[in-house]
C-alpha cells in the first residue's frame, strides 16, 4: 500500500495555512526548515498575467532517491504504507552530508538553522493517519484543495493526472501525488 | 505529576470577524498544538493567522506585568510596577484631567481588537461613562463610507451570504479579495464552489489579487479612486441601450430620473460615456461596455464590491453607485443577485442574544449637538454627535483642540483593543500628538508602536486565557473557554475594568463574573448553555439570507427604512446637507491625490494599502511563523520599477510630504503601472531620523476624512526610489 497526496491547484490561493498548520503540529520553528512549502508562479506581462501556486511537501516516492542517496541508512520507506521517514539519530547532519537534498528534485529534505542540523521532512502525519485522521495540512486547508490517502483510492476519486504548473513528474522516482492542474488562460478581455 | 492532554473548541476573536474554530490541545496548563474545526460541515476552518496563535500566546514579547514608562515617549523603556500602582495612577490621572479640563479632555481610543461578547471594547467605555464621561470616536476605518451609503440608499447596511454564491450566473468581485480578508469564514471556498458550478467571475481591481488569480475569468485593472466613474459609465451603457430593469426601478426606487440626467449629461453637459470613463479609470471603453451588458443581461448576477474603493476621498459615491447598478439590473432581493454590497458569511442567527453590558450613557455625548452632515441612523445617534471625533482627525484634534475648532481640548487618552498610532492615517502627526498629551494609558498584550508611547501599560490576556463567546460574520456562535491561566500578571478586560471602576468610586459597575455574563447573553441564543459550553460551537443551518428579500417581496407592507420607503438613488436627506461634495445622487468626484492632482508631478505613484494575508490589520505582525511566509513588501509594476532602476527584492524608499518608509520591493505584473500597494498593519519602526523601516503604510496616508465619513487611505500619492 502507498499513501500519497492529492492537490487541486485550481483551488489553491497561496494562503500558506497548510505550511503554518504543519509547523505548529510538528513543532518546527520559524526558519529554513519547512516540511510543507508553497511556490508562487507568476508569468506574463501586465495585464495578461497568469498566477498559480504549487503547495508541496515530500511526495513519498515509490522509488525514493533520498533513500538510495543516504550513506547512513537514515532514510527508510515504510513497508506498510510507503511513507518515507528519517531516523535523525542516524543522520550525519547537514554540515557533513546533504546527499538526500541533492538527490531530491522536489526539495523535500529540510534542515533547521542549528549547527549540523539533522534532516527532517513531511512524514504524512502518520501519527494522525493511525488515528483515522487526515494529515494536518489536509484537515486544515480552507479551500479543501488537499487530500491524502491510499494513492489507488485517490486516483479512483480524483483521476490520475500527474502534471501541474511548476511540477515535473519523475517517471523514475514515481512521486505519490496526483493533481487537478491549473490551466493557463488569459484573463484579458473576458474570454472564458 | 503530568495530566492527560485535553482538547477544547474555541471560537477565534480577532479583528477580521471570521470567528473561525480552533481546536486547542492543552497539557499541564500549556497549549501544545492546534487543529481546526473537524466537526460537521460547514467546517469553520481557520486561516494561517490563527493557526499560528500558539506563537502569539507564548511570544517572548508578551507584556506580562503592569509597566510604567521610564524613557521618552516612543522609546520603549519601561519599568515593572504593581497592578495597584498602575490602576491608582490611571484613576487619579483621569480624575485630575476631568476636574481640570472637563471629561471631554479624556479620549477613549478603541476598535475591534477583541470582539468577544464580554471582553470587548465596551468594558472600558462603561467605566468612563459612569465616571463622568469621555470623548468617543466615530468613523469606522473599515467601512464608514459604505455605512453612509447604506444608510442613505437602503436605510440599513446589508451583506451577501456567501452560501448563496453558487446561485449566481455572474459574479463581479469589485476589489473584493476574500482569499485574504476573512470577513466571514469560508467565503473564498464558496467562490471556488460557485466557479466549479459554472458561475462566471469578473474581477475589477488594480491588482490581480490571490482571489482573482484563483477564480477570475476576466481581470479588469482600474486606477484607484476612479471606481465610481466606471460604474456611472456602466449605467450610461445600460440607459442608452435600454437594457436596465425599468420595472424594478419604477417600483422600488426614487430619484432615478435625476441620476439619469446626470449620467446622460443633461445636467452638466458631460455625457458619462465609456470613453469619458476610460480617460479617468484607465479601463478600455470596450471592456466597460461589455461589463455593463453582461451585468445587465446575465441573470441573476451578483455585484460584490469590497469596502476598499470606499476608503478613498468621496468613497461614499463608490458604494452609492454600486447600489444604483444593483437596482438598475434588478438583482436586489433575489437569490443569486446582490444589493451591490459586501460578500461575507452572512446569515442571521435565529435568536437574539441576551442583554450584554451597557455603557451607561456618556455624559459628554449627552451634552453634544448633532453634526449637520450626519444621516440619522437607527442604531445609535453617536456617529452624528459634534462631540465625537472622527478617527482620521484624531491627531489634528489632539494637537489643536478648541483653537482648531474641535469640541474640546484633549489631554489624556485611554487605549484598548487597538494599535491606534499604527492604524490611523499620518503616523508622524500621531507621534507629535501622542508626545503632546499629559497622560496615556494602554491596555495591551504586546509592546506595539502605540504601547511604546503609553505612560502606563495594563497587560491584557489573550482570548485563550479567559471565558467568552464570539459571534462573527456568520450564522454560528462559538464558545471561548479559558484553556490556560492568564500568562504572568496579565488580566482580562473585565477584570481590569472592575478594579479601575472601583478606584474611580463607581458603584454598580459590574455584578457578574464573565461566566454569568455569558450565561445571560448566550442562553436565549443557544438554548442550552451547558451544552453549548461542551460542544463549543452552535451552527445554524438556516437557508442563505438574501438581503432585502422581505422588502422586494412586499414593498407596500415592508418598506425600506428610508424617508421614501424605497431605495433612494436620490436622497433628500443628503440634498438637505447642501454640500456639493456629498451629492444627493451618486456622482464621480475626482479624489484629492488622484493621478491628475498637481501633486502627482512630485509624487507620481498612487499607493493603496490593502489587507495582507498574514495579519488581521496590525494583529499578528510580530509572529515568526507568519512573517516568514509573507514578508512585508511594496508591490510595484515592472515598468515603474525599471524606470527607477529597482529590481525585485531591492530596498526602496517610499515617501511623500507626510513621511518616509524604507521597505523591500516586490516587482510584479500583478499590479497596474502607476500604482503601488503597501499592505496596511505592519508595525511602525522608526530610525533616529523618523524614517520607518517596518513598512507601516499609515506613515504615508492622509488624515483627512471624506465628507460622508469615509477614510481616504487609498487616496495617497507617493514617490518610490531605490534606497
Amino acid at each position: 500500500m502507498q499513501i500519497g497526496f492529492y492537490f487541486d491547484q485550481t483551488r489553491c490561493t497561496g494562503c500558506y495555512t497548510c505550511v503554518v498548520a504543519c509547523k505548529d503540529w510538528h513543532n518546527v520553528p520559524a526558519g529554513p526548515a519547512s516540511w510543507r512549502r508553497v511556490k508562487t508562479i507568476e508569468e506574463g506581462k501586465f495585464p495578461d498575467v497568469f498566477v498559480a501556486w504549487l503547495a508541496t511537501s515530500c511526495y513519498h516516492c515509490a522509488n525514493p532517491a533520498c533513500v538510495a542517496a543516504c550513506p547512513a541508512g537514515a532514510i527508510t520507506k515504510r513497508k506498510e504504507d510507503g511513507i518515507v521517514v528519517v531516523d535523525q539519530a542516524r543522520c550525519l547532519g547537514k554540515d557533513k552530508c546533504d546527499l538526500c537534498l541533492q538527490s531530491c528534485p522536489y526539495g523535500a529534505p529540510q534542515f533547521g538553522a542549528e549547527k549540523n542540523a539533522k534532516m527532517q521532512m513531511c512524514n504524512l502525519c502518520f501519527d494522525r493517519l493511525e488515528e483515522g485522521k487526515k494529515p494536518i495540512c489536509v484537515a486544515g486547508c480552507p479551500m479543501r484543495a488537499l487530500d491524502a490517502g491510499p494513492i489507488d483510492e485517490l486516483r479512483a476519486q480524483y483521476g490520475d493526472k500527474t502534471e501541474a504548473v511548476a511540477f515535473d513528474y519523475s517517471a523514475d522516482l514515481k512521486p505519490s501525488v496526483i493533481f487537478k492542474p491549473k490551466r493557463k488562460r488569459s484573463l484579458v478581455g473576458g474570454r472564458k | 505529576m503530568t495530566t492527560a492532554e485535553k482538547t477544547y473548541y474555541v471560537g477565534t476573536d480577532m479583528n477580521c470577524g471570521g470567528a473561525c474554530l480552533l481546536k486547542v490541545h492543552v497539557k499541564d496548563g500549556v497549549i501544545t498544538r492546534l487543529e481546526t474545526d473537524d466537526g460537521d460541515e460547514p467546517q469553520l476552518r481557520n486561516c494561517l493567522r490563527c493557526r499560528a496563535y500558539r506563537q502569539r500566546v507564548y511570544h517572548p514579547d508578551r507584556i506580562l506585568h503592569p509597566l510604567k514608562r521610564v524613557g521618552e515617549r516612543g522609546e520603549g523603556k519601561f519599568k515593572r510596577i504593581s497592578w495597584d500602582e498602575a490602576l491608582d495612577t490611571v484613576a487619579s490621572q483621569y480624575k485630575r484631567v476631568k476636574e481640570t479640563y472637563g471629561p471631554a479632555a479624556m479620549i477613549y481610543l478603541t476598535t475591534g481588537g477583541d470582539i468577544g461578547q464580554v471582553h470587548n471594547t465596551r468594558t472600558a467605555v462603561r467605566v468612563f461613562c459612569l465616571a463622568g464621561g469621555c470623548t468617543l470616536m466615530w468613523g469606522v476605518a473599515s467601512n464608514e463610507g459604505w455605512m453612509f451609503a447604506c444608510q442613505a440608499t437602503y436605510g440599513y447596511p446589508v451583506g451577501n451570504d456567501h452560501r448563496d454564491l453558487p446561485n449566481s450566473k455572474l459574479v463581479i468581485l469589485w476589489a473584493m479579495n476574500p482569499a485574504v480578508i476573512i470577513d466571514g469564514c469560508g467565503t473564498a471556498y464558496h467562490l471556488a464552489l460557485a466557479h466549479e458550478k459554472g458561475t462566471k467571475f469578473i474581477v475589477v481591481d488594480p491588482r490581480l489579487t490571490d482571489t482573482a488569480a484563483m477564480v477570475a475569468d476576466q481581470w479588469i485593472p482600474i486606477r484607484p479612486g476612479t471606481d465610481s466613474a466606471a460604474m456611472i459609465a456602466m449605467a450610461y451603457v445600460m440607459i442608452t441601450e435600454g437594457i436596465y430593469d425599468k420595472a424594478f426601478i419604477d417600483k422600488y426606487t426614487v430619484g432615478f430620473d435625476k441620476f439619469k440626467e446626470y449620467v446622460l449629461g443633461k445636467e452638466d453637459g458631460v455625457p458619462k460615456t465609456p470613453k469619458w470613463a476610460e480617460a479617468i479609470t484607465g479601463v478600455p471603453a470596450k471592456d466597460l461596455i461589455q461589463l455593463a451588458r453582461e451585468y445587465a443581461t446575465i441573470k441573476p448576477a451578483a455585484l460584490l464590491p469590497s469596502k476598499g474603493p470606499g476608503r478613498t476621498a468621496f468613497g461614499e459615491q463608490f458604494h452609492r453607485a454600486a447600489f444604483t447598478l444593483a437596482a438598475m439590473t434588478g438583482n436586489i432581493g433575489k437569490s443569486g443577485g446582490s444589493a451591490g454590497s459586501e460578500i461575507t458569511q452572512r446569515g442571521e442567527i435565529p435568536f437574539a442574544m441576551g442583554p450584554a453590558m451597557k455603557t451607561g450613557g456618556n455624559p459628554v455625548d449627552a451634552g453634544s449637538p448633532m453634526r449637520k452632515d450626519a444621516l440619522p441612523t437607527p442604531i445609535s445617534k453617536g456617529p452624528g454627535l459634534v462631540a465625537r471625533l472622527h478617527n482620521s482627525e484624531i491627531w489634528d484634534a489632539i494637537l489643536k483642540g478648541k483653537a482648531g475648532g474641535y469640541y474640546s481640548d484633549y489631554k489624556m487618552v485611554y487605549i484598548a483593543n487597538c494599535n491606534y498610532l499604527n492604524q490611523y492615517p499620518n503616523v508622524n502627526k500621531a507621534v507629535e500628538a501622542m508626545k503632546s498629551l499629559e497622560f496615556i494609558a494602554a491596555q495591551e498584550q504586546f509592546m506595539t508602536p502605540t504601547a511604546k508611547f503609553a505612560d502606563i501599560i495594563l497587560p491584557t490576556c489573550t482570548f485563550l486565557e479567559r471565558n467568552d463567546a464570539v459571534w462573527g460574520a456568520g450564522p454560528h456562535v462559538a464558545y471561548q473557554p479559558k484553556v490556560i491561566e492568564p500568562l504572568g500578571e496579565s488580566r482580562s478586560h473585565l477584570s481590569i475594568c472592575d478594579d479601575l471602576a472601583a478606584r474611580l468610586g463607581i458603584s454598580g459597575y459590574n455584578d457578574k463574573t464573565d461566566e454569568q455574563w455569558l450565561e445571560q447573553i448566550m442562553t436565549p441564543c443557544v438554548g442550552d448553555f451547558e451544552k453549548f459550553k461542551e460542544t463549543g460551537v452552535k451552527k445554524y443551518y438556516n437557508p442563505p439570507s438574501i438581503p432585502f428579500k422581505k422588502e422586494i417581496a412586499d414593498i407596500e407592507n415592508s418598506p425600506f427604512p428610508t424617508p421614501s420607503g424605497k431605495i433612494e438613488i436620490f436622497s433628500q436627506q443628503i440634498a438637505d446637507m447642501n454640500n456639493p461634495l456629498i451629492p444627493p445622487i451618486p456622482r464621480y468626484i475626482e479624489t484629492f491625490e488622484s493621478c491628475n492632482d498637481p501633486l502627482a508631478r512630485k509624487y507620481p505613484i498612487q499607493m493603496t494599502s490593502t489587507h495582507p494575508k498574514r495579519r488581521s490589520h496590525s494583529q499578528f505582525d510580530n509572529i515568526p511563523w507568519l512573517r516568514e511566509v509573507d514578508p512585508q513588501v511594496i508591490w510595484l509594476n515592472g515598468k515603474d520599477a525599471k524606470a527607477r532602476g529597482i529590481k525585485d527584492g531591492d530596498l526602496v524608499r517610499v515617501f511623500n510630504d507626510r513621511g518616509k518608509v524604507i521597505i523591500q520591493a516586490k516587482v510584479t505584473e500583478r499590479i497596474m503601472p502607476g500604482v503601488a500597494d503597501l499592505p496596511e498593519g505592519a508595525w511602525y519602526d522608526p530610525d533616529k531620523k523618523g524614517v520607518d523601516h517596518g513598512g507601516c503604510a499609515n506613515v504615508l496616508t492622509i488624515d483627512r476624512r471624506s465628507p460622508g465619513g469615509a477614510f481616504t487611505s487609498n487616496s495617497c500619492l507617493v514617490q518610490v526610489e531605490k534606497a
